[in-house]
């Protein structure tokens, strides 16, 4: 613990130690303390709520995320990273506690290091993804949660893989983890394509994040997006959703997500602008 | 009521809620980082003066709220770790770097979490204004302005409207600030408490605001604020301020 | 259906419901409860009644000048606290009974009638009309001064508090009350007492009411001192026109304008 052994430094050594309750059942301790969906009046609120999503096509890989992060009905903040920069060739996302997301995906980046220093190359995706799922599987039962997507570049190509707190563990060309993400893989598999072009894949995930901060009262605010190539990750950009709402993502108003361009002056509560006019 | 007694179950609970409010606010090249000084439990006030700010080094200023108890641990131990690091070192942790070890010391109590907001508030190593808040288990972020405590969501929403001018459209032809200048955000700081003081019932006494400002930056904006104290002994780097004012007391 | 019998009052039978789903975390809607501080005492001519103004929901304030001493006749008032409704409803329901009372008898009422009419009350609904209340005046007998808690029980004592800033306001009784004090000395004691409870518990605050019963008339004393007026602000908060986002825009005049045309006959003589 002296000088720069704190923290992270003394990582090396093994797993962090942590504290533990002397009692009985410390998860169910930790549980009676810090379930908000239990108890709404427990004292210590872990952030919850998200949409995050993720998918493989021809160019690489596109992540996209919401930015909304509630304690119960308390939007606690509204300009959260859900997407964690492990490393200049790796990203993870971040649903259920954000907390256990943020500590043990930059644990990860140490170790992602740490092989690179031992064997000379960087490591796969699926070995990244395997040594946090065997991680969060050894605190199993201990009240850890989170939902992520480890995304990356390697040999193989472009590669996905969730990791939950359960301990699953899957590869796959799509994923959406969170409370909105039924309304974004609606929008994503109706469009997804393998082929698709950078921009259009760039939009689809776009649109499926703003389908959710539309749709979901949980996910919301702004839309971190990026998208990874051979060369590593590059950070496309934010949109406020509101912004996507009523005009889009470009500069030019007038292309809004939202539905009121596409009904416009033909609905009775929104009759032409002329006959409102005295 | 209940003519039947019911088994009921005790657990071991080791928390409560002490009240009160604590708020941070970055400026381009200064930040203000504020608490009231009221501690109660229940409807008993247990001291109208019990800090909630503390200085850490000559440009960190760290805001505990929630339960009393664990947040003066946990600055104590914030506090020695720093002390290990100037040895070590011969110099004071960055500001990022105090944040990065704020989130390790709160997550090595993930299953036995201090029940603490914490919110950090400096001058970072390139001259800027920094807030870092986070939450009882150590996620934390980088903001402008945050608030945390009883009175959050009364204060919160109210700066979301001053500081990052939501739900204000600009004048047609302009925009808004990025960064406000320093008696602006002063003023906002002092009718948060106030207001808050107003409508909740564990907010009031007092209030405490620490003035950090970036290295070089003169002292203007805080010449005429009445009671300002200086607490740092050298005007070579960054300085930091302090500015009591009483709160009501009912 | 119209047959079967139905008792009179409130409608218990949706109480085990909602007790097994306050048990599943299904709360009830919470009604305002005024943590408070009210105490009456009495003194050489009559009776002081005292109450702070803060009304509050949970933690927060929801009224910072609510008036707790209720009407009850001219000459006897009432200081409620616990459930806002109940305390507001139960001293106006007693208060028209009061009137009938009196009309029926032809005689003022006591003091006693209106406290037995209230604990009647109160016992037959078993505590759910959550009143805590301190009740005074002056009638026949002379000053009176009883506390009704929400069960139905009373005391009658010649200084009394009541509220979650009882203690506060009992401390300043104990240590500083004397039998047959002035006016001016009762009144000052009953303004400490309240203070207690306004500075030292947070359910109490703002402002101290106090209303003075003797035999020759009663005085009503709201706000009889404002210890805690909000400071001025240091900003001026007056949003810029044209701050608000909005959607579309239309324009109405809303005057009509009537065109009056005369059918037959003369104009109306309106002189």
């Amino acid at each position: 613990m002296w000088g720069s052994q704190a923290g992270f430094g003394s990582l090396v050594k093994g797993v962090p130690s942590f504290v533990i309750p002397s009692v009985p059942d410390p998860a169910a301790f930790l549980r009676l303390h810090t379930d908000d969906h239990a108890d709404p009046s427990c004292k210590i609120k872990i952030q919850h709520g998200t949409t995050t999503l993720a998918f493989r096509y021809q160019g690489g890989v596109i992540v996209a995320v919401d930015s909304r992060a509630t304690a119960g009905s308390y939007v606690a903040s509204g300009t959260v990273k859900k997407v964690i920069e492990i490393n200049p060739y790796l990203l993870g996302t971040m649903a259920g506690g954000a907390a256990d997301c943020q500590y043990w995906e930059t644990y990860l980046g140490v170790h992602c290091r740490l092989h690179e220093l031992r064997n000379r190359e960087r490591i796969s995706v699926s070995a990244a993804s395997k040594y946090l799922s065997n991680l969060v599987y050894s605190y199993k039962g201990m009240g850890l949660s989170m939902g992520t997507m480890i995304c990356g570049w390697d040999k193989t190509g472009p590669a996905l893989f969730y990791v939950d707190s359960d301990g699953t563990r899957l590869k796959g060309n799509i994923f959406s983890v969170g409370s909105g993400s039924t309304f974004a893989y609606g929008v994503l598999d109706q469009e997804y394509r393998w082929d698709l072009p950078d921009e259009e894949a760039q939009e689809l995930a776009r649109r499926s994040i703003y389908a959710a901060g539309h749709r979901d009262a949980f996910s919301g605010n702004t839309c971190n997006l990026y998208q990874v190539k051979e060369d590593g990750w590059q950070f496309i950009g934010n949109y406020d959703i509101t912004k996507l709402h009523y005009d889009g993502p470009g500069e030019a108003p007038g292309n809004g997500y939202g539905y009121d361009i596409r009904v416009e002056g033909q609905t009775s509560t929104d009759l032409p602008a002329t006959a409102g006019q005295a | 009521m209940d003519s039947i007694a019911h088994p009921t179950q005790r657990q071991f609970n080791p928390y409560s809620d002490n009240g009160g409010t604590i708020l941070a606010i970055a400026g381009a090249d200064f930040t203000v980082i504020a608490g009231d000084t009221r501690q109660s439990e229940g409807y008993s006030i247990q001291t109208r003066y019990a800090p909630k700010v503390f200085p850490l080094t000559d440009r960190a200023v760290l805001a505990v709220n929630g339960f009393a108890a664990d947040g003066n641990m946990f600055v104590k131990k914030v506090k020695q770790r720093l002390e290990w690091y100037r040895h070590a070192h011969s110099k004071d942790m960055p500001l990022r770097a105090i944040a990065r070890l704020i989130q390790t010391m709160l997550y090595a109590r993930r299953f036995f979490p201090f029940y603490v907001y914490n919110i950090l508030g400096g001058i970072e190593e390139d001259g800027t204004g920094a807030v870092y808040s986070f939450d009882p288990v150590g996620s934390y972020e980088r903001e402008a302005c945050r608030a945390a405590g009883a009175a959050q969501s009364l204060v919160q929403p109210f700066l979301d409207n001053q500081i990052y001018f939501n739900n204000q459209q600009p004048a047609p032809g302009t925009s808004h600030p990025v960064h406000l200048p320093l008696p602006t955000i002063l003023s906002i700081v002092i009718d948060s408490f106030t207001g808050a003081t107003e409508r909740h019932i564990e907010v009031g006494d007092g209030l405490e605001m620490y003035v950090v400002l970036a290295k070089g930056r003169g002292v203007q904006g805080l010449e005429d604020v009445r009671g300002v104290q200086e607490l740092s002994v050298t005007e070579e780097g960054e300085r930091i301020f302090v500015i009591r004012r009483d709160l009501k007391k009912d | 259906m119209d047959n079967v019998y139905r008792s009179s009052g409130f409608d218990f039978s949706n109480s085990i419901r909602n007790h097994s789903l306050a048990e599943k975390g299904l709360p009830l809607p919470k009604a305002t409860s005024t943590g408070t501080t009210i105490v009456g005492c009495v003194f050489k001519d009559g009776i002081i009644l005292g109450a702070d103004t803060r009304a509050t929901e949970g933690p927060i304030v929801a009224d910072k000048n609510c008036e707790k001493i209720h009407y009850i006749t001219e000459s006897i008032r009432c200081c409620g606290a616990g459930t806002a409704a109940d305390t507001e409803f139960v001293t106006a329901t007693i208060s028209s009974n009061m009137d009938l009372h009196a009309l029926s008898t032809g005689r003022k009422p006591r003091v006693v009638t209106a406290m037995t009419m209230l604990k009647r009350h109160l016992y037959r609904h078993q505590g759910q009309v959550g009143a805590a209340l301190v009740l005074g005046g002056v009638d026949v007998t002379g000053p009176q001064l009883f506390t009704i808690h929400p069960h139905g029980s009373t005391d009658k004592l010649p200084y009394v508090t009541m509220g979650s800033g009882s203690l506060a306001a009992m401390a300043i009784f104990e240590s500083s009350w004397q039998p047959n004090m002035t006016r001016e000395h009762a009144l000052q004691l009953v303004t400490t007492a309240i203070s207690a409870g306004i500075f030292n518990d947070l359910g109490s605050g703002s402002n101290v009411d106090a209303c003075i019963i003797t035999a020759t008339g009663t005085e009503m004393l709201r706000n009889f001192v404002k210890p805690n007026e909000r400071v001025e602000k240091e900003r001026k908060y007056t949003f810029r026109r044209g701050a608000t986002a909005w959607k579309s825009e239309s324009i109405r005049k809303l005057i009509v304008n009537e065109q009056v045309t005369p059918v037959a006959g003369e104009a109306m003589d309106v002189s």
